[in-house]
């Protein structure tokens, strides 16, 4: 066997053991190395930026344990942003697994606010919980939010959150933000809150799914999106606080760099066979 | 509820569709618990006749009556976050974790220039993961304007002509759910005339 086809049948293996250090040792050792920041993402921050001091926005934490990891650090990132305005938020999501999550981060948001910022739950934040229903329960609530939410995450009665006082249905906020992590539910907001009510809105998901989004983005429907791990990491650069996922953004770097070398090595060597005959 | 959509509707018929819907989140948690116990019984059933890898559905029982019996407690109880946090969230992570090492390698081996449509998915591939990792435009920075692109134009134009067609396939697959054409979802299988 020649020296190109045994590089072709290189062992599996390798390349994992190989994508498994360009992975871990950034992580292990951060390294910075430049980062261009993305359109979609300054126009994400821009539009977080520009909420009014005090005003009541929603926003549905939709990550799991397996999207959490490159999601997560953007949804704290937010929670920090918002709070640090004094933005009063109301939690809510449309799976069981993912409303431990946002409760997760908004006790991780909460631990790296500044001194002095208030954030008490009822009063600055609620988290409403796991509403089954998919886009039928974002409608139900969007129309009528006492009409399938009784009691938040904490089992307290909605009627007795003082944050929860005056509001009533979607035309309460003055934006809604959807950390759809990999549910592919960013049009659910779309459908039921932008379109009917014209709230404004903004995304985020895993990094596979922004193609899918880009058209509410060029129909101004969605205001921007963060977009994976590299979406939550440009959150933290942009809000000047480090976190995870500039760390985790620079293995993607590596990480990535290895998969277009061997892609690029891959179609190199099958080339050659190709033009000898071998192919 | 489709008409509400497009325009506006008096109050009562809006009334009416809110409590509708609010029936869908009632239906969909019964669905879970419904979900849960069909479960419950498919794997208690392969216990008692010792199906193949019965042994498997042990380890279900098990880690239901576990965790639902914690969580029952509370979802804020110490222990069910304890199994959660260090079980259930670290297995879901190794799960997505692995597909990257799989998907380069399947890319290695799979992802190459045969032909011109494959050379076209390869060009597309690559620009778009150069603009994806961090650093990429750092190293060649015409892949963040032709990167947009594709992104902006080709690919938003192919998910709008896929979302088109879903949406058109749910709504005729709906008109023969209503008018019975459909039966499937009942469990109704219809023999079909063979076509000679």
């Amino acid at each position: 066997m020649s020296l190109i086809k045994k590089l072709l049948d290189l062992d599996q293996r390798i390349i994992f053991l190989v994508l498994f250090v360009a992975l871990a040792f950034p992580i292990l050792n951060p390294v910075m190395l430049p980062m261009a920041i993305q359109d979609y993402s300054i126009q994400a921050f821009e539009f977080a930026d520009s909420i009014p001091d005090g005003s009541i926005v929603i926003i549905e934490g939709g990550n799991t344990a397996a999207t959490y990891p490159q999601c997560g650090p953007g949804l704290i990132a937010q929670i920090v942003h918002l709070l640090r305005k004094d933005v009063k938020l109301v939690f809510f999501s449309i799976g069981a697994e993912q409303q431990v999550w946002t409760q997760t981060a908004i006790d991780t948001a909460i631990s790296k606010l500044p001194a002095g910022v208030p954030a008490e739950n009822g009063v600055n934040w609620v988290n409403l919980g796991y509403i089954p229903g998919g886009e039928s329960a974002t409608a139900a609530l969007a129309n009528n939010i006492r009409s399938v939410v009784a009691k938040d995450y904490f089992g307290t009665p909605v009627d007795e959150i003082p944050l929860m006082k005056d509001v009533n249905d979607a035309t309460a906020f003055a934006a809604l933000f959807w950390w759809g992590g990999s549910e592919g539910s960013i049009p659910y907001g779309v459908r039921q809150f932008v379109g009917p009510f014209g709230i404004p809105m903004s995304g985020s998901c895993t990094t596979n799914e922004v193609p899918n989004y880009s058209p509410y983005i060029s129909a101004g429907q969605l205001q921007g999106l963060f977009g994976g791990v590299r979406g939550s990491a440009e959150y933290e650069y942009l809000l000047k606080l480090p976190g995870p996922a500039l760390g985790q953004a620079m293995a993607t770097n590596f990480g990535g760099l290895w998969w277009l070398i061997l892609v690029a090595v891959g179609n190199i060597l099958y080339f050659i066979l190709r033009t000898r005959g071998e192919a | 509820m489709l008409i509400e959509f497009f325009f506006p509707m008096p109050k009562a018929v809006t009334d009416t569709n809110v409590t509708l819907r609010s029936f869908v989140t009632i239906v969909s948690a019964t669905a879970l618990i419904l979900g849960i116990i069909i479960l419950t019984i498919s794997h208690l059933r392969k216990i008692s006749r010792q199906e193949s890898e019965w042994y498997y559905s042990i380890i279900y029982i098990i880690a239901l009556v576990i965790t639902a019996g914690l969580g029952l407690t509370g979802v804020r109880n110490t222990n069910f976050l304890w199994i959660y946090n260090n079980m259930t969230a670290p297995i879901g992570v190794a799960l997505y974790s692995l597909t990257a090492f799989y998907i380069t390698s399947a890319a290695f081996r799979i992802f190459r220039a045969r032909n011109w449509s494959s050379a076209v998915l390869l060009v597309c591939g690559f620009i778009l993961l150069m603009m994806l990792i961090p650093i990429g435009a750092a190293i060649f920075p015409p892949v963040v304007p032709i990167g947009e692109w594709l992104r902006s134009y080709p690919s938003s134009a192919g998910f709008r002509g896929m979302i088109i067609g879903t949406s058109l396939g749910i709504m005729g697959l709906g008109v023969r759910v209503y008018t019975g054409r459909q039966k499937e979802h009942m469990g109704i299988r219809e023999e079909r005339a063979e076509v000679a």
